[in-house]
Protein backbone atom coordinates (compact mmCIF):
# COMPACT_ATOMS: atom_id res chain seq x y z
CA UNK A 1 0.00 0.00 0.00
CA UNK A 2 2.85 2.23 1.13
CA UNK A 3 4.35 1.70 -2.50
CA UNK A 4 1.13 2.70 -4.34
CA UNK A 5 0.67 5.67 -2.14
CA UNK A 6 4.99 6.44 -3.22
CA UNK A 7 3.99 5.68 -7.17
CA UNK A 8 1.05 7.97 -7.15
CA UNK A 9 2.82 10.66 -5.24
CA UNK A 10 5.63 10.83 -7.70
CA UNK A 11 3.02 10.61 -10.71
CA UNK A 12 1.37 14.01 -9.05
CA UNK A 13 4.64 15.32 -8.57
CA UNK A 14 6.04 14.71 -12.00
CA UNK A 15 2.45 15.78 -13.63
CA UNK A 16 2.41 19.29 -11.74
CA UNK A 17 6.49 19.85 -12.30
CA UNK A 18 5.22 18.56 -16.16
CA UNK A 19 2.05 21.00 -15.98
CA UNK A 20 4.50 24.02 -15.32
CA UNK A 21 4.64 25.56 -18.87
CA UNK A 22 0.74 24.89 -19.04
CA UNK A 23 -0.20 27.03 -16.87
CA UNK A 24 2.36 29.98 -16.23
CA UNK A 25 2.16 31.73 -19.24
CA UNK A 26 1.87 35.50 -20.63
CA UNK A 27 -0.96 37.34 -22.29
CA UNK A 28 -0.10 40.42 -23.58
CA UNK A 29 1.79 42.04 -21.10
CA UNK A 30 0.16 39.57 -17.83
CA UNK A 31 1.27 36.79 -16.43
CA UNK A 32 -2.44 34.21 -16.30
CA UNK A 33 -1.99 31.20 -13.88
CA UNK A 34 -4.11 28.50 -15.10
CA UNK A 35 -3.49 25.18 -13.24
CA UNK A 36 -7.33 23.91 -14.59
CA UNK A 37 -5.53 23.67 -17.80
CA UNK A 38 -3.22 21.01 -16.24
CA UNK A 39 -6.09 19.21 -15.17
CA UNK A 40 -7.64 18.95 -18.61
CA UNK A 41 -4.35 17.97 -20.06
CA UNK A 42 -3.89 15.01 -17.51
CA UNK A 43 -7.53 13.92 -17.92
CA UNK A 44 -6.64 13.40 -21.30
CA UNK A 45 -3.53 11.46 -20.45
CA UNK A 46 -4.97 9.39 -18.04
CA UNK A 47 -7.56 8.19 -20.58
CA UNK A 48 -4.88 7.65 -22.75
CA UNK A 49 -3.22 5.60 -20.83
CA UNK A 50 -6.50 3.80 -20.10
CA UNK A 51 -6.96 3.04 -23.73
CA UNK A 52 -3.87 1.52 -23.85
CA UNK A 53 -1.30 3.89 -25.85
CA UNK A 54 0.54 6.30 -24.40
CA UNK A 55 -0.46 8.66 -27.19
CA UNK A 56 1.49 10.50 -29.70
CA UNK A 57 3.86 13.30 -30.04
CA UNK A 58 5.97 15.55 -32.76
CA UNK A 59 9.69 14.64 -33.42
CA UNK A 60 10.11 17.55 -35.76
CA UNK A 61 7.41 17.88 -37.83
CA UNK A 62 6.31 13.72 -37.75
CA UNK A 63 4.11 12.68 -35.49
CA UNK A 64 4.69 9.76 -33.24
CA UNK A 65 3.75 7.10 -31.21
CA UNK A 66 5.15 7.13 -27.85
CA UNK A 67 4.63 3.84 -26.65
CA UNK A 68 6.93 2.62 -30.47
CA UNK A 69 9.75 4.71 -29.42
CA UNK A 70 10.28 4.85 -25.53
CA UNK A 71 11.37 1.41 -25.27
CA UNK A 72 14.21 1.64 -27.61
CA UNK A 73 15.14 5.58 -26.27
CA UNK A 74 14.95 3.89 -22.39
CA UNK A 75 17.56 1.29 -22.95
CA UNK A 76 20.30 4.14 -24.36
CA UNK A 77 19.37 6.39 -21.41
CA UNK A 78 19.76 3.73 -19.47
CA UNK A 79 23.18 2.19 -20.75
CA UNK A 80 24.51 5.76 -20.23
CA UNK A 81 23.02 5.78 -16.66
CA UNK A 82 23.87 2.85 -15.47
CA UNK A 83 27.38 2.57 -16.82
CA UNK A 84 28.22 5.99 -15.90
CA UNK A 85 27.06 5.30 -11.78
CA UNK A 86 29.12 1.88 -11.76
CA UNK A 87 32.42 4.00 -13.41
CA UNK A 88 31.53 6.50 -10.46
CA UNK A 89 31.26 3.54 -7.59
CA UNK A 90 33.89 1.48 -8.26
CA UNK A 91 36.14 4.37 -8.63
CA UNK A 92 34.97 5.91 -5.80
CA UNK A 93 35.77 2.47 -3.80
CA UNK A 94 39.22 1.76 -5.99
CA UNK A 95 40.77 5.52 -5.36
CA UNK A 96 38.97 6.30 -1.90
CA UNK A 97 39.26 3.19 0.06
CA UNK A 98 41.58 0.23 -1.69
CA UNK A 99 44.44 2.46 -3.18
CA UNK A 100 43.74 5.64 -0.99
CA UNK A 101 46.83 4.93 0.99
CA UNK A 102 49.51 5.10 -1.98
CA UNK A 103 50.98 8.94 -2.35
CA UNK A 104 50.13 9.26 -6.30
CA UNK A 105 46.33 8.42 -5.13
CA UNK A 106 46.37 11.27 -3.09
CA UNK A 107 48.53 13.49 -5.33
CA UNK A 108 45.28 12.62 -8.15
CA UNK A 109 42.59 13.03 -5.81
CA UNK A 110 44.25 16.57 -4.74
CA UNK A 111 44.02 16.52 -8.73
CA UNK A 112 40.38 16.02 -8.83
CA UNK A 113 39.54 18.79 -5.78
CA UNK A 114 40.84 21.33 -7.94
CA UNK A 115 39.11 20.05 -11.18
CA UNK A 116 35.64 19.37 -8.81
CA UNK A 117 35.57 23.75 -8.58
CA UNK A 118 34.34 23.90 -11.83
CA UNK A 119 30.91 22.99 -12.67
CA UNK A 120 29.97 19.58 -13.85
CA UNK A 121 28.05 21.20 -17.39
CA UNK A 122 31.41 23.31 -18.14
CA UNK A 123 33.83 20.08 -17.38
CA UNK A 124 31.68 18.62 -20.20
CA UNK A 125 31.52 21.86 -22.56
CA UNK A 126 35.55 22.09 -21.78
CA UNK A 127 36.00 18.07 -22.81
CA UNK A 128 33.94 18.59 -25.97
CA UNK A 129 36.50 21.47 -26.73
CA UNK A 130 38.99 19.25 -25.96
CA UNK A 131 37.62 16.39 -28.50
CA UNK A 132 37.36 19.15 -30.64
CA UNK A 133 40.96 20.47 -30.66
CA UNK A 134 42.39 16.59 -30.77
CA UNK A 135 39.89 15.92 -34.04
CA UNK A 136 41.96 19.31 -35.58
CA UNK A 137 45.19 18.01 -34.33
CA UNK A 138 45.09 14.29 -35.00
CA UNK A 139 42.36 13.42 -37.00
CA UNK A 140 40.77 10.92 -34.77
CA UNK A 141 37.78 11.29 -34.01
CA UNK A 142 36.42 11.16 -30.72
CA UNK A 143 32.86 12.75 -30.67
CA UNK A 144 30.57 12.41 -33.52
CA UNK A 145 27.13 14.14 -33.03
CA UNK A 146 25.29 12.23 -35.64
CA UNK A 147 23.57 9.34 -33.50
CA UNK A 148 22.73 7.65 -36.91
CA UNK A 149 26.38 7.62 -38.01
CA UNK A 150 28.92 4.67 -38.04
CA UNK A 151 31.14 6.10 -36.05
CA UNK A 152 28.74 6.87 -33.33
CA UNK A 153 30.13 5.40 -30.12
CA UNK A 154 28.73 5.38 -26.83
CA UNK A 155 32.28 5.67 -24.60
CA UNK A 156 32.11 8.94 -24.56
CA UNK A 157 29.35 10.49 -23.44
CA UNK A 158 29.45 7.59 -20.38
CA UNK A 159 32.48 9.22 -19.75
CA UNK A 160 31.34 12.65 -19.57
CA UNK A 161 28.47 11.54 -17.96
CA UNK A 162 30.46 9.44 -14.93
CA UNK A 163 32.61 12.63 -14.10
CA UNK A 164 30.11 14.20 -11.94
CA UNK A 165 29.16 11.41 -9.57
CA UNK A 166 32.64 10.27 -9.02
CA UNK A 167 33.74 13.28 -8.20
CA UNK A 168 31.05 13.34 -5.85
CA UNK A 169 31.50 9.85 -4.30
CA UNK A 170 35.26 9.89 -4.32
CA UNK A 171 35.07 13.11 -2.21
CA UNK A 172 32.39 10.94 0.23
CA UNK A 173 34.54 8.27 0.90
CA UNK A 174 37.79 9.41 0.73
CA UNK A 175 36.18 11.95 3.67
CA UNK A 176 35.02 8.83 5.53
CA UNK A 177 37.94 6.97 4.88
CA UNK A 178 39.86 9.71 6.82
CA UNK A 179 37.61 9.59 9.59
CA UNK A 180 37.16 5.85 9.80
CA UNK A 181 41.27 5.22 9.62
CA UNK A 182 41.56 7.70 12.68
CA UNK A 183 39.69 4.97 15.05
CA UNK A 184 40.76 3.22 17.39
CA UNK A 185 39.32 -0.17 16.40
CA UNK A 186 41.31 0.51 13.32
CA UNK A 187 44.86 1.31 15.46
CA UNK A 188 44.33 -2.30 17.58
CA UNK A 189 43.70 -4.22 14.36
CA UNK A 190 47.03 -2.93 13.45
CA UNK A 191 48.37 -3.53 16.13
CA UNK A 192 47.56 -7.41 16.25
CA UNK A 193 49.36 -7.41 12.99
CA UNK A 194 46.75 -7.85 10.69
CA UNK A 195 47.35 -7.36 7.24
CA UNK A 196 46.82 -4.04 5.64
CA UNK A 197 44.17 -5.41 2.81
CA UNK A 198 42.28 -7.37 5.94
CA UNK A 199 42.00 -4.58 7.62
CA UNK A 200 41.10 -2.38 4.96
CA UNK A 201 38.46 -4.76 4.07
CA UNK A 202 36.99 -5.56 7.22
CA UNK A 203 36.85 -2.95 8.92
CA UNK A 204 37.16 -0.24 6.87
CA UNK A 205 35.17 -1.22 3.88
CA UNK A 206 32.32 -2.10 6.28
CA UNK A 207 32.27 0.93 7.90
CA UNK A 208 32.80 3.02 4.95
CA UNK A 209 29.54 1.04 3.70
CA UNK A 210 26.36 2.46 5.35
CA UNK A 211 27.66 5.80 4.13
CA UNK A 212 28.23 4.75 0.47
CA UNK A 213 24.41 3.12 0.57
CA UNK A 214 22.95 6.64 1.71
CA UNK A 215 24.96 8.53 -0.40
CA UNK A 216 24.21 6.62 -3.24
CA UNK A 217 20.67 8.01 -4.46
CA UNK A 218 22.35 11.65 -3.92
CA UNK A 219 25.17 9.98 -6.46
CA UNK A 220 22.44 8.80 -8.73
CA UNK A 221 20.44 12.38 -8.37
CA UNK A 222 23.69 14.17 -9.66
CA UNK A 223 23.77 11.99 -12.60
CA UNK A 224 20.45 12.45 -13.31
CA UNK A 225 20.90 15.91 -13.78
CA UNK A 226 23.99 15.58 -15.77
CA UNK A 227 22.46 13.05 -18.19
CA UNK A 228 20.13 16.40 -19.31
CA UNK A 229 23.27 17.95 -20.41
CA UNK A 230 24.89 15.00 -22.08
CA UNK A 231 22.27 13.55 -23.67
CA UNK A 232 21.36 17.41 -25.12
CA UNK A 233 24.86 18.37 -25.97
CA UNK A 234 26.20 15.28 -27.51
CA UNK A 235 22.76 14.33 -29.18
CA UNK A 236 22.18 11.12 -27.65
CA UNK A 237 18.79 9.65 -28.23
CA UNK A 238 17.42 9.09 -25.17
CA UNK A 239 14.65 9.72 -22.82
CA UNK A 240 15.33 13.51 -22.40
CA UNK A 241 14.45 13.85 -26.09
CA UNK A 242 10.80 13.34 -24.81
CA UNK A 243 11.60 16.77 -22.30
CA UNK A 244 13.62 18.80 -24.19
CA UNK A 245 12.92 18.59 -28.13
CA UNK A 246 15.43 20.79 -29.76
CA UNK A 247 12.55 20.99 -32.92
CA UNK A 248 9.18 21.22 -31.56
CA UNK A 249 6.82 23.36 -29.29
CA UNK A 250 6.74 21.84 -25.89
CA UNK A 251 4.24 18.58 -25.39
CA UNK A 252 3.19 17.67 -21.99
CA UNK A 253 2.66 13.81 -22.70
CA UNK A 254 6.11 12.95 -23.71
CA UNK A 255 7.28 15.31 -20.96
CA UNK A 256 5.42 13.43 -18.52
CA UNK A 257 6.34 9.86 -20.25
CA UNK A 258 10.11 10.93 -20.54
CA UNK A 259 10.18 12.25 -16.84
CA UNK A 260 8.15 9.19 -14.75
CA UNK A 261 10.96 6.98 -17.12
CA UNK A 262 13.75 8.67 -15.92
CA UNK A 263 12.38 8.48 -12.41
CA UNK A 264 11.75 4.69 -12.92
CA UNK A 265 15.37 4.06 -14.41
CA UNK A 266 17.19 5.85 -11.39
CA UNK A 267 15.31 3.17 -9.51
CA UNK A 268 16.30 0.38 -11.67
CA UNK A 269 19.77 1.89 -11.18
CA UNK A 270 20.39 2.12 -7.56
CA UNK A 271 18.35 -1.56 -6.87
CA UNK A 272 20.94 -3.04 -9.41
CA UNK A 273 23.37 -0.97 -7.81
CA UNK A 274 22.60 -2.07 -4.66
CA UNK A 275 22.81 -5.79 -5.90
CA UNK A 276 26.32 -6.03 -7.37
CA UNK A 277 27.30 -4.18 -4.03
CA UNK A 278 25.47 -7.48 -1.84
CA UNK A 279 27.06 -9.80 -4.40
CA UNK A 280 30.80 -8.06 -3.80
CA UNK A 281 30.28 -8.08 -0.11
CA UNK A 282 29.23 -11.90 -0.38
CA UNK A 283 32.24 -13.00 -2.87
CA UNK A 284 35.05 -10.77 -1.14
CA UNK A 285 34.21 -10.01 1.69
CA UNK A 286 32.21 -12.65 3.50
CA UNK A 287 34.12 -15.45 1.35
CA UNK B 1 47.62 27.31 17.50
CA UNK B 2 49.55 29.30 14.59
CA UNK B 3 47.53 31.17 12.45
CA UNK B 4 47.92 30.57 8.84
CA UNK B 5 47.78 32.92 6.03
CA UNK B 6 44.99 31.92 4.01
CA UNK B 7 45.61 31.91 0.26
CA UNK B 8 41.98 30.86 -0.94
CA UNK B 9 40.39 33.27 1.30
CA UNK B 10 42.26 36.04 0.15
CA UNK B 11 41.95 36.05 -3.15
CA UNK B 12 38.59 35.06 -2.97
CA UNK B 13 37.54 38.00 -1.40
CA UNK B 14 39.55 39.90 -3.31
CA UNK B 15 37.91 38.63 -6.56
CA UNK B 16 34.50 38.64 -5.64
CA UNK B 17 35.07 42.23 -4.18
CA UNK B 18 36.19 43.20 -7.99
CA UNK B 19 32.93 41.47 -9.32
CA UNK B 20 30.67 43.69 -7.07
CA UNK B 21 32.42 46.32 -8.90
CA UNK B 22 32.51 45.36 -12.16
CA UNK B 23 28.83 44.81 -11.65
CA UNK B 24 28.55 48.78 -10.90
CA UNK B 25 30.59 50.58 -13.21
CA UNK B 26 30.33 47.75 -15.94
CA UNK B 27 27.91 49.20 -18.36
CA UNK B 28 29.71 53.08 -17.76
CA UNK B 29 32.81 51.48 -19.09
CA UNK B 30 31.84 49.68 -21.93
CA UNK B 31 33.89 50.54 -24.89
CA UNK B 32 30.91 50.79 -27.38
CA UNK B 33 26.99 50.72 -26.98
CA UNK B 34 24.96 47.55 -26.49
CA UNK B 35 23.48 47.69 -29.83
CA UNK B 36 26.55 48.22 -31.56
CA UNK B 37 26.98 46.38 -34.97
CA UNK B 38 30.37 45.94 -36.62
CA UNK B 39 29.04 46.30 -40.28
CA UNK B 40 31.06 44.65 -43.38
CA UNK B 41 33.39 46.45 -44.64
CA UNK B 42 36.17 46.43 -47.22
CA UNK B 43 39.86 48.26 -47.16
CA UNK B 44 42.63 47.77 -49.58
CA UNK B 45 45.71 46.00 -48.77
CA UNK B 46 48.46 45.40 -51.35
CA UNK B 47 46.44 47.11 -54.00
CA UNK B 48 43.40 44.03 -53.25
CA UNK B 49 40.11 44.61 -51.95
CA UNK B 50 39.73 42.66 -48.82
CA UNK B 51 36.34 42.39 -47.04
CA UNK B 52 36.05 41.43 -43.49
CA UNK B 53 32.64 40.69 -42.06
CA UNK B 54 32.19 39.29 -38.71
CA UNK B 55 32.66 37.51 -36.59
CA UNK B 56 36.02 39.36 -35.92
CA UNK B 57 39.03 37.96 -34.26
CA UNK B 58 39.91 39.47 -30.85
CA UNK B 59 42.10 42.98 -32.14
CA UNK B 60 43.06 45.96 -30.75
CA UNK B 61 39.29 47.35 -31.85
CA UNK B 62 37.56 44.40 -29.97
CA UNK B 63 39.53 43.09 -27.14
CA UNK B 64 37.76 40.33 -27.07
CA UNK B 65 36.46 39.93 -30.63
CA UNK B 66 32.97 39.99 -32.03
CA UNK B 67 30.31 37.61 -32.23
CA UNK B 68 28.37 36.42 -35.41
CA UNK B 69 26.31 39.28 -35.71
CA UNK B 70 29.44 42.25 -35.50
CA UNK B 71 28.54 42.96 -31.62
CA UNK B 72 31.28 43.54 -29.47
CA UNK B 73 31.93 40.70 -26.99
CA UNK B 74 33.48 42.70 -24.45
CA UNK B 75 30.94 45.58 -24.00
CA UNK B 76 28.01 42.20 -23.78
CA UNK B 77 30.04 40.89 -21.13
CA UNK B 78 30.04 44.21 -19.50
CA UNK B 79 26.41 44.90 -19.75
CA UNK B 80 25.64 41.70 -18.79
CA UNK B 81 27.79 41.79 -15.29
CA UNK B 82 25.49 43.47 -12.93
CA UNK B 83 22.43 40.88 -13.81
CA UNK B 84 24.45 37.89 -13.12
CA UNK B 85 26.36 39.45 -9.58
CA UNK B 86 23.38 41.16 -8.30
CA UNK B 87 20.90 38.53 -9.60
CA UNK B 88 23.09 35.77 -7.84
CA UNK B 89 23.78 37.80 -4.62
CA UNK B 90 19.51 38.98 -4.35
CA UNK B 91 18.91 34.46 -4.75
CA UNK B 92 21.33 33.61 -2.42
CA UNK B 93 20.33 36.17 0.36
CA UNK B 94 16.30 35.81 -0.33
CA UNK B 95 17.38 31.87 0.41
CA UNK B 96 19.39 32.20 3.42
CA UNK B 97 16.53 34.30 5.03
CA UNK B 98 13.32 31.93 4.17
CA UNK B 99 15.62 29.34 4.41
CA UNK B 100 17.22 30.20 8.30
CA UNK B 101 13.60 30.96 9.40
CA UNK B 102 12.08 28.17 8.54
CA UNK B 103 14.63 25.63 9.69
CA UNK B 104 15.19 27.12 13.21
CA UNK B 105 11.26 27.12 13.32
CA UNK B 106 11.30 23.20 12.56
CA UNK B 107 14.04 22.29 14.26
CA UNK B 108 13.06 24.00 17.29
CA UNK B 109 9.99 21.17 17.35
CA UNK B 110 10.14 18.37 20.12
CA UNK B 111 9.31 16.46 17.81
CA UNK B 112 10.35 15.67 14.23
CA UNK B 113 7.94 16.98 11.68
CA UNK B 114 7.60 14.20 9.35
CA UNK B 115 5.74 15.96 6.80
CA UNK B 116 8.68 18.61 6.60
CA UNK B 117 11.26 15.49 6.27
CA UNK B 118 9.03 14.10 3.45
CA UNK B 119 9.62 17.34 1.78
CA UNK B 120 13.35 17.52 2.46
CA UNK B 121 14.14 13.98 1.11
CA UNK B 122 12.08 14.21 -2.55
CA UNK B 123 13.77 17.89 -2.95
CA UNK B 124 16.97 16.79 -2.93
CA UNK B 125 16.86 13.61 -5.48
CA UNK B 126 15.58 16.76 -7.67
CA UNK B 127 17.82 18.35 -9.67
CA UNK B 128 16.31 22.11 -8.87
CA UNK B 129 16.70 23.33 -13.11
CA UNK B 130 14.10 21.36 -13.98
CA UNK B 131 11.21 22.54 -11.92
CA UNK B 132 12.63 25.88 -12.78
CA UNK B 133 12.71 25.25 -16.36
CA UNK B 134 9.04 23.93 -16.18
CA UNK B 135 7.98 26.82 -14.46
CA UNK B 136 9.38 29.37 -16.68
CA UNK B 137 9.87 28.54 -20.01
CA UNK B 138 5.84 29.41 -20.89
CA UNK B 139 7.10 33.09 -19.09
CA UNK B 140 10.23 33.61 -20.35
CA UNK B 141 10.64 32.62 -24.12
CA UNK B 142 9.68 36.31 -26.44
CA UNK B 143 7.55 37.69 -23.38
CA UNK B 144 6.10 40.67 -23.60
CA UNK B 145 6.80 41.28 -19.65
CA UNK B 146 9.63 43.96 -19.01
CA UNK B 147 12.91 43.05 -18.31
CA UNK B 148 13.00 44.06 -15.00
CA UNK B 149 9.68 41.84 -14.66
CA UNK B 150 10.79 39.09 -15.46
CA UNK B 151 14.18 39.30 -13.62
CA UNK B 152 12.24 39.54 -10.79
CA UNK B 153 9.83 36.41 -11.30
CA UNK B 154 13.05 34.47 -12.29
CA UNK B 155 14.57 35.30 -8.60
CA UNK B 156 11.60 34.79 -6.58
CA UNK B 157 10.98 31.30 -8.28
CA UNK B 158 14.30 29.97 -8.00
CA UNK B 159 15.02 31.51 -4.43
CA UNK B 160 11.59 29.91 -3.17
CA UNK B 161 12.66 26.55 -4.99
CA UNK B 162 16.02 26.45 -3.41
CA UNK B 163 14.39 26.96 0.46
CA UNK B 164 14.31 23.37 1.66
CA UNK B 165 17.80 22.55 1.01
CA UNK B 166 19.38 25.52 3.04
CA UNK B 167 16.10 24.89 5.65
CA UNK B 168 17.46 21.51 6.21
CA UNK B 169 20.73 22.11 6.80
CA UNK B 170 20.13 24.58 9.11
CA UNK B 171 17.21 22.67 10.43
CA UNK B 172 19.72 19.65 11.20
CA UNK B 173 21.98 22.32 13.27
CA UNK B 174 19.71 23.27 15.20
CA UNK B 175 18.79 20.34 16.36
CA UNK B 176 22.28 19.49 17.48
CA UNK B 177 22.28 22.65 19.24
CA UNK B 178 19.12 22.38 20.85
CA UNK B 179 20.34 19.26 22.76
CA UNK B 180 23.06 21.33 24.25
CA UNK B 181 23.63 22.03 28.07
CA UNK B 182 23.31 25.66 27.76
CA UNK B 183 19.81 25.50 25.81
CA UNK B 184 18.85 22.83 28.47
CA UNK B 185 19.64 25.50 31.37
CA UNK B 186 17.73 28.49 29.61
CA UNK B 187 14.80 26.27 29.40
CA UNK B 188 14.83 25.66 32.74
CA UNK B 189 15.29 29.20 33.24
CA UNK B 190 12.06 29.84 31.49
CA UNK B 191 13.21 31.19 28.34
CA UNK B 192 10.73 31.07 25.40
CA UNK B 193 11.35 29.69 21.97
CA UNK B 194 11.66 32.79 20.35
CA UNK B 195 14.67 33.87 22.78
CA UNK B 196 15.91 30.27 22.53
CA UNK B 197 16.01 30.84 18.67
CA UNK B 198 17.49 33.98 18.75
CA UNK B 199 20.03 34.42 21.87
CA UNK B 200 21.30 31.02 22.46
CA UNK B 201 20.65 28.94 18.59
CA UNK B 202 21.53 31.81 16.25
CA UNK B 203 24.74 33.09 17.29
CA UNK B 204 25.76 29.64 17.29
CA UNK B 205 25.12 29.44 13.38
CA UNK B 206 26.59 32.17 12.54
CA UNK B 207 29.72 30.62 10.26
CA UNK B 208 27.47 28.18 9.08
CA UNK B 209 25.43 31.08 7.77
CA UNK B 210 28.26 32.93 5.80
CA UNK B 211 29.28 29.67 4.33
CA UNK B 212 25.69 28.82 2.79
CA UNK B 213 25.56 32.34 1.59
CA UNK B 214 28.90 31.63 -0.58
CA UNK B 215 28.08 28.11 -1.41
CA UNK B 216 24.16 28.91 -2.42
CA UNK B 217 25.60 31.71 -4.74
CA UNK B 218 28.03 28.71 -6.63
CA UNK B 219 24.67 26.50 -6.65
CA UNK B 220 22.83 29.48 -8.02
CA UNK B 221 25.43 30.48 -10.86
CA UNK B 222 25.78 27.05 -11.85
CA UNK B 223 21.49 26.69 -12.47
CA UNK B 224 21.86 29.76 -14.05
CA UNK B 225 24.24 27.87 -16.37
CA UNK B 226 22.40 25.10 -16.92
CA UNK B 227 19.13 26.71 -17.61
CA UNK B 228 21.41 29.07 -20.24
CA UNK B 229 22.12 25.78 -22.23
CA UNK B 230 18.39 24.95 -22.50
CA UNK B 231 18.19 28.75 -23.39
CA UNK B 232 15.90 29.89 -20.69
CA UNK B 233 17.87 33.19 -19.67
CA UNK B 234 17.63 35.31 -16.93
CA UNK B 235 15.57 38.44 -17.74
CA UNK B 236 14.42 37.24 -20.95
CA UNK B 237 15.09 34.99 -23.98
CA UNK B 238 14.94 36.62 -27.25
CA UNK B 239 14.05 33.89 -29.91
CA UNK B 240 14.28 34.60 -33.96
CA UNK B 241 12.05 31.55 -35.84
CA UNK B 242 14.00 31.98 -39.39
CA UNK B 243 16.78 30.53 -38.64
CA UNK B 244 15.68 30.02 -34.80
CA UNK B 245 18.22 31.97 -32.69
CA UNK B 246 18.23 31.83 -28.95
CA UNK B 247 19.81 35.27 -27.59
CA UNK B 248 19.59 36.77 -24.03
CA UNK B 249 18.12 40.11 -23.84
CA UNK B 250 20.72 41.27 -20.80
CA UNK B 251 23.27 39.81 -21.99
CA UNK B 252 23.87 37.92 -18.68
CA UNK B 253 27.10 35.28 -18.67
CA UNK B 254 25.42 32.45 -18.34
CA UNK B 255 22.73 33.35 -20.45
CA UNK B 256 25.69 34.49 -23.12
CA UNK B 257 27.55 31.42 -22.75
CA UNK B 258 24.35 29.55 -23.43
CA UNK B 259 23.06 31.28 -26.84
CA UNK B 260 26.60 31.13 -27.85
CA UNK B 261 27.42 27.20 -26.98
CA UNK B 262 27.24 26.21 -30.30
CA UNK B 263 29.94 28.07 -31.74
CA UNK B 264 32.17 25.51 -29.83
CA UNK B 265 32.26 23.20 -32.74
CA UNK B 266 33.42 26.27 -34.56
CA UNK B 267 36.47 28.02 -35.95
CA UNK B 268 35.49 31.28 -34.39
CA UNK B 269 35.69 29.60 -30.99
CA UNK B 270 36.59 33.05 -29.03
CA UNK B 271 32.91 33.93 -29.29
CA UNK B 272 32.23 30.93 -27.12
CA UNK B 273 35.65 30.82 -25.00
CA UNK B 274 35.10 34.51 -23.84
CA UNK B 275 31.81 34.01 -21.94
CA UNK B 276 33.00 30.60 -20.90
CA UNK B 277 36.52 32.50 -19.47
CA UNK B 278 34.31 35.17 -18.18
CA UNK B 279 31.85 32.57 -16.32
CA UNK B 280 34.30 30.37 -15.20
CA UNK B 281 36.25 33.13 -13.13
CA UNK B 282 32.76 34.31 -11.62
CA UNK B 283 32.26 31.01 -10.43
CA UNK B 284 35.70 30.17 -9.27
CA UNK B 285 35.60 33.68 -7.35
CA UNK B 286 33.26 32.26 -5.10
CA UNK B 287 34.35 28.66 -4.89
CA UNK B 288 37.60 30.12 -3.69
CA UNK B 289 36.08 32.47 -1.43
CA UNK B 290 33.78 29.30 0.15
CA UNK B 291 37.01 27.37 0.53
CA UNK B 292 38.74 29.87 2.49
CA UNK B 293 35.93 30.52 4.66
CA UNK B 294 35.49 27.17 4.80
CA UNK B 295 39.26 26.18 5.85
CA UNK B 296 39.19 28.87 8.63
CA UNK B 297 35.94 28.11 10.16
CA UNK B 298 36.59 24.79 10.20
CA UNK B 299 37.21 23.36 13.85
CA UNK B 300 40.46 21.44 14.91
CA UNK B 301 38.82 17.74 14.35
CA UNK B 302 41.58 16.94 11.88
CA UNK B 303 42.92 12.99 12.34
CA UNK B 304 45.22 11.48 10.79
CA UNK B 305 44.66 7.99 9.47
CA UNK B 306 46.26 4.98 10.90
CA UNK B 307 46.49 3.02 7.81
Amino acid sequence: MAYVKQILGVFFLVIVICGGPIMLTTVKEEVVFAPEKVVSHSVYLIQQIAGGSLGTYYLGDYERSIAADILPFAISTFELLFTSVLIAVLAGLMFGLFLQRFGFVRKFQRLLDLVSTIPDFILIFLSILAAVSFYKLTNIRIITLSPTSDAANSWFPILLLSIGPTIFLLKVISLKYVQIGGEDYIKTALAKGMSIWHVLIHHVYKNIMPFLLADLKKTIAITVANLFIVEYLLNVVGLTRFIFSKSSAYQFNSAVMGLMGIIFLSLLVYLLIRVILYLFERVVVYK
Amino acid sequence: MQKRFSWSLWIGSILVALLIILGLVGPHIAPYEVDFQERLSSTVVDGKTVITYPPLPPSEAHWLGTDKWGADLLTLLLYGAPYTVFVTIAISFIRLVLGTILGLYIGIQDKPQAWWLSIENAWSYMPIFIPVYFLLVGVNINSELSTSGLVTMFIFTVAILGVPSVAASIRQKTEQIKETQYVLAAVSLGAGREQIIFRHILPHLKEQLVIILVTEMIAIMTLMGLLGMFDLFVGGTYMTLDPVIYKSITNEWAGLLGSYRSFVYGNSIWIFLSPLIAFILAIGSFTLLAKGLRDKFEQSYNRTPFI
